[in-house]
């Protein structure tokens, strides 16, 4: 077979061609494989991204650095609690020492603690601490009467309202679930297109957190033969069924339902403290207009919020294990957490913070909430939360679905939660 | 003329392609079946664990529910997407002109990344401001509903295969003599007829192949799902892949997990032995 | 009358593959407000705050650079080994040939769940864990049956007669596959280059499982993690989605008959 000399040419010119191409995404590939340098010196802090100006935090921690003449890299988590807990775990199984200092969900501390991931932190908790911090973050940075994790900021399920439509119709904002109800019915005769009750009905951790809200607001709590848990369950169905949520409650996390309600869409909405400062911004259509307050109870019981929130913990494998504990230390301590307040409006767990003056007149809002935070309730502290999560995740959304009665549900959860003790 | 070769020499030349997918494939599933019959959960000592994930799998509701799914979303997606690709085959035959601009129109969805298309379907199914929510006239609860949302899932996966399979069955159209068509015209059969007699029965083949290669991955689905609505509401939508990432993942129970990855791999390896089948048919 | 139906059946089949894509480009250019209820269905000023916004906010030209390197790359390495492979197998036909691709395409038909958590355990021991050079050797690995596959049915479409000829000339085998095999296959080169770049462009579970960072993240991640825990920026999403897809969707057209031609191969009698 015979090649022409132009076949040939043109048989040259395109393998040059393939290789120029072929070097670009090397390039890239060099590029973005770049191996970080080795800062041996520096303490490694990781954390959830904070919404906001990152100036305030760098400051803080230039504070820190210029006090221990050490130096301190921040670095942000995955976007999803999924992803975050999942890079925690391979991490820390592996024994890295990629980072010193981890910002942690609330309900990963027992399993980190149990699983030996963490440094004990007791001898940080001063006796002050101990009076001065919330007691459900406490309860919850504790394993078999230890601490190992310094509560950093906490969050609990709120009530938004429509102060403006509950007022036209003389009523104050709702203290049972009866009342809520009654209230729904009355604004509604008027303006029959509007959502009652928005709250997070997904299949997700958040519907933990709503549905705990329920039982615990019945007078329930999760754990065997609760006729309670049974009917705090129960009512949620009933939202449902009864006209008080919309059905597509069950695809809304905290987002979604935060948007409909800022649209004016809705007249409750159950909801986490950060909302507040997004109803409430230049460009919302309900500005000015929401109130909030304890989420309602059942007649003859209290109101329940669940515990949200991260805590500071210090990795048990970290090289520089003393100056970690003095980063986290610091971090957690009065000042440093009201400087996070005062910037972020993230709620601190410490109750002195909540009677501080410049406190409470730069962020009224922030200060309005202690009494509400203080009262809080922790998801169960166990080390094999997450992985009960899991179940009480499907069994909560059969219910919502009405594709279980919630006895079985319970049942179901109790038994699972069995078999994961007994191993 | 017999091609004679060294007797390693292809081997030889294989040798980097089959390096790599016994590293990447083979290997893997190797150890992904070891690992079924190991404890490797959190807080549980490592050992040998034998038969027992296979057999709490057996008594797991969730994993039948799984199965479940999985199997209703193979079926009826397949049978959709077959019926619907071979519509738009005969459709397609007749494009003459336009060819090159339909063609391209209808490679779109296949070009599309799954996770984007979940995303584009999620838009279209919100309950109240979803455009298929306005074209039904009223808010409708589609991936909220435990009654609807498989069905969605099942929608979007069928947008988004119907034109493969099209294009499997057009060109097996196209492989159909026109004579035998022209002939049966002749003999005074009608289009219908002709259809029914001549093309599906010539067709056959084809439509199995494109059956047996929509099943296996109908039976392995896992991104579009996933990011449609993860599995809920009350794991309905939930399908083995989903469940055995979860167990994975989240519970990080990598005994339990590799054991649910495992029945994956059972049913879609029987899915898979059929096509093999087939091939080994051709390949002589 | 029949001519009349054939093109209202083809204009529905267009629209049903258009409309979901064409929908979430309109979205992507509807002003913020217009995206909060539905009777406006058509935009009334175009707007590309959206696609400045996940340029600016988001990592975007990250994720393409890094979806790109990882797709041309794994292509690369697929299109080399694979092309090899499939020419031992078209031309040279050792024995066993038949059993070798029927368990080469059988391995592609593996359930990516199945071997993810092996990979990601694999892949932390190598310390290719979130690394764009682990990702590329894992898609690589998952390409190869289709471009085997495909590769052998274009060099069987190559007469026997040229290859013996190269030989006859002096040429190893290998040689004779650089330089005269290769060439003759470029068309099948194409098409499955085309075909295993959209593979790997698209591959969602490996890139979730084995990256985290942002660093070495690929588009169809970002896409599904879209947002963080606030927000869910429908138009941003939809910007993101469009510019994810563009060059899949440009390719797919330009290269049609490539293209068609790598999805039909083998499944129909040639």
């Amino acid at each position: 077979m015979r090649m022409t000399l132009t076949r040939a040419g043109a048989l040259a010119r395109r393998r040059r061609a393939l290789r120029a191409l072929a070097a670009l995404p090397l390039a890239a590939l060099a590029g973005a494989c770049r191996i970080r340098e080795q800062q041996a010196d520096a303490l490694v802090f990781r954390h959830p991204k904070l919404f906001g100006d990152p100036q305030p935090l760098d400051a803080l921690v230039g504070e820190f650095e210029r006090a221990q003449g050490a130096r301190v890299r921040r670095e942000t988590l995955p976007a999803s609690s999924d992803e975050q807990h999942l890079y925690y775990a391979i991490n820390l199984s592996a024994q890295t020492r990629e980072f010193d200092v981890l910002a942690l969900d609330t309900i990963w501390v027992a399993e980190f603690a149990q699983a030996g991931w963490l440094r004990d932190l007791s001898h940080l908790v001063t006796h002050g601490d101990e009076h001065d911090l919330f007691e459900a973050p406490l309860a919850s940075v504790s394993w078999r009467g230890r601490r190992y994790a310094l509560p950093w900021f906490v969050d609990a399920g709120l009530l938004y309202y429509r102060a403006d439509l509950l007022a036209a119709q003389g009523l104050a904002p709702p203290r049972t679930w009866v009342a809520l109800q009654d209230a729904i019915h009355r604004v509604r005769a008027g303006q029959p297109a509007l959502h009652g009750f928005l709250w997070q009905g997904k299949q997700y951790e958040g519907l933990v957190c709503n549905a705990l809200e329920f039982i615990w607001s019945h007078g329930g709590d999760l754990g065997a033969g609760s006729e309670a848990a049974a009917r705090g369950l129960a009512f949620m169905r009933r939202l449902v069924t009864a006209g008080v949520s919309p059905p597509f409650v069950t695809t809304l996390t905290e987002e979604p339902s935060r948007v409909l309600f800022g649209r004016g869409r809705a007249l409750f909405l159950r909801n986490w403290p950060y909302a507040w400062s997004l109803l409430e911004g230049a460009g919302s259509a309900v500005r000015g207009r929401v109130g909030v307050c304890a989420l309602p109870h059942s007649a003859g019981h209290a109101s329940a919020a669940t515990l949200g929130g991260w805590h500071l913990g210090v990795n048990a494998f970290s090289r520089r294990a003393a100056l970690a504990e003095r980063l986290a230390a610091f971090l957690a301590a009065a000042p440093a957490q009201k400087a996070l307040a005062l910037a972020y409006g993230y709620s601190p767990p410490r109750r002195s913070l909540y009677a501080d003056a410049e406190l409470t007149a730069a962020r009224p809002f922030l200060g309005s909430l202690g009494a509400l935070l203080d009262a809080a309730r922790p998801r169960p502290v166990s080390p094999y939360y997450v992985a009960v999560s899991q179940v009480l995740q499907s069994e909560f959304s059969a219910v919502l679905c009405g594709r279980r009665a919630p006895e079985a549900a319970l049942a179901a959860i109790a038994r699972r939660h069995r078999a994961l003790e007994a191993g | 003329m017999r091609l004679r070769a060294a007797r390693l020499e292809p081997w030889v030349l294989m040798s980097p392609a089959l390096l790599l997918l016994a590293a990447v494939t083979a290997l893997p599933m190797l150890y992904v079946l070891w690992l079924s019959l190991q404890q490797r959960a959190l807080f549980r000592p490592a050992r040998f664990a034998g038969l027992d994930h296979y057999l709490r799998l057996a008594a797991d509701e969730r994993f039948w529910n799984a199965l479940g799914n999985t199997l209703y979303f193979a079926a009826v997606s397949v049978a959709v997407e077959l019926a619907l690709g071979l519509g738009f085959a005969l459709l397609l035959e007749r494009a003459g002109r336009v060819r090159a601009l339909v063609y391209g129109a209808v490679l779109v969805p296949w070009a599309i990344p799954s996770v984007v298309s979940a995303r584009i379907w999620e838009w279209m199914y919100h309950p109240e401001i979803g455009l298929l929510s306005y074209l039904a006239g009223r808010p409708v609860n589609w991936l909220g509903d435990p009654a609807l949302a498989l069905h969605a899932a099942i929608a979007m996966d069928v947008w988004k295969s119907t034109p493969f399979v099209a294009l499997l069955l057009l060109a097996g159209l196209q492989g159909i003599p026109r004579e035998l068509a022209r002939a049966a015209a002749v003999d005074g059969a009608g289009a219908w007829t002709v259809f029914r007699r001549i093309t599906l029965p010539l067709l056959a083949p084809v439509i199995l192949v494109a059956a047996v290669f929509r099943t296996i991955d109908a039976l392995r689905v896992f991104d579009a799902i996933y990011v449609l609505t993860g599995g809920g509401p009350a794991n309905t939508t939930e399908t083995l892949s989903i469940y055995a990432y979860r167990v994975l993942f989240q519970e990080l129970d990598f005994g339990y997990g590799s054991a649910l990855a495992v029945v994956v791999l059972a049913i879609t390896g029987i899915a898979a032995l059929a096509y093999a089948r087939l091939l080994r048919a051709r390949i002589e | 009358m029949k001519r009349l139906g054939a093109w209202v059946g083809l204009a529905a089949v267009c629209a049903w593959s258009l409309a979901p894509f064409a929908w979430q480009l309109l979205t992507s250019v509807k002003p913020a407000a217009e995206l909060e209820a539905l009777p406006p269905l058509l935009p009334s000023a175009i707007t590309l705050a959206h696609y400045e916004a996940i340029f600016a906010g988001h990592p975007f030209a990250r994720l393409l650079a890094n979806s790109f390197a990882v797709s041309a790359l794994a292509t690369l390495l697929a299109l080399g080994f694979g092309s090899l492979a499939a020419f031992a197998l078209a031309k040279l036909r050792p024995p066993g040939r038949a059993v070798t691709l029927a368990a080469v395409v059988a391995l592609s038909m593996l359930p990516p769940v199945a071997t993810v958590s092996p990979l990601f355990l694999l892949a932390g021991a190598a310390g290719l864990r979130d690394t764009l050079a682990g990702l590329v050797l894992v898609y690589s690995g998952f390409a190869l049956p289709l471009a085997v596959w495909l590769m052998a049915q274009f060099f069987r479409g190559v007469p026997d007669e040229l290859y013996i000829a190269a030989r006859l000339d002096g040429c190893s085998a290998a040689g004779a596959f650089a330089k005269v095999m290769l060439p003759l296959a470029a068309p099948g080169l194409t098409a499955t280059g085309l075909l295993v770049f959209v593979f790997c462009w698209n591959e969602f579970l490996y890139a979730l499982t084995l990256t985290s960072s942002v660093a070495a993240r690929t588009v169809p991640v970002g896409i599904a993690l879209f947002p963080g825990i606030h927000e869910v920026p429908w138009g941003e999403i939809a910007a993101g989605s469009v510019v994810a897809t563009a060059p899949l969707v440009l390719l797919a057209i330009a290269f049609q008959r490539r293209v068609l031609a790598g999805l039909t191969a083998g499944a129909v009698k040639g």
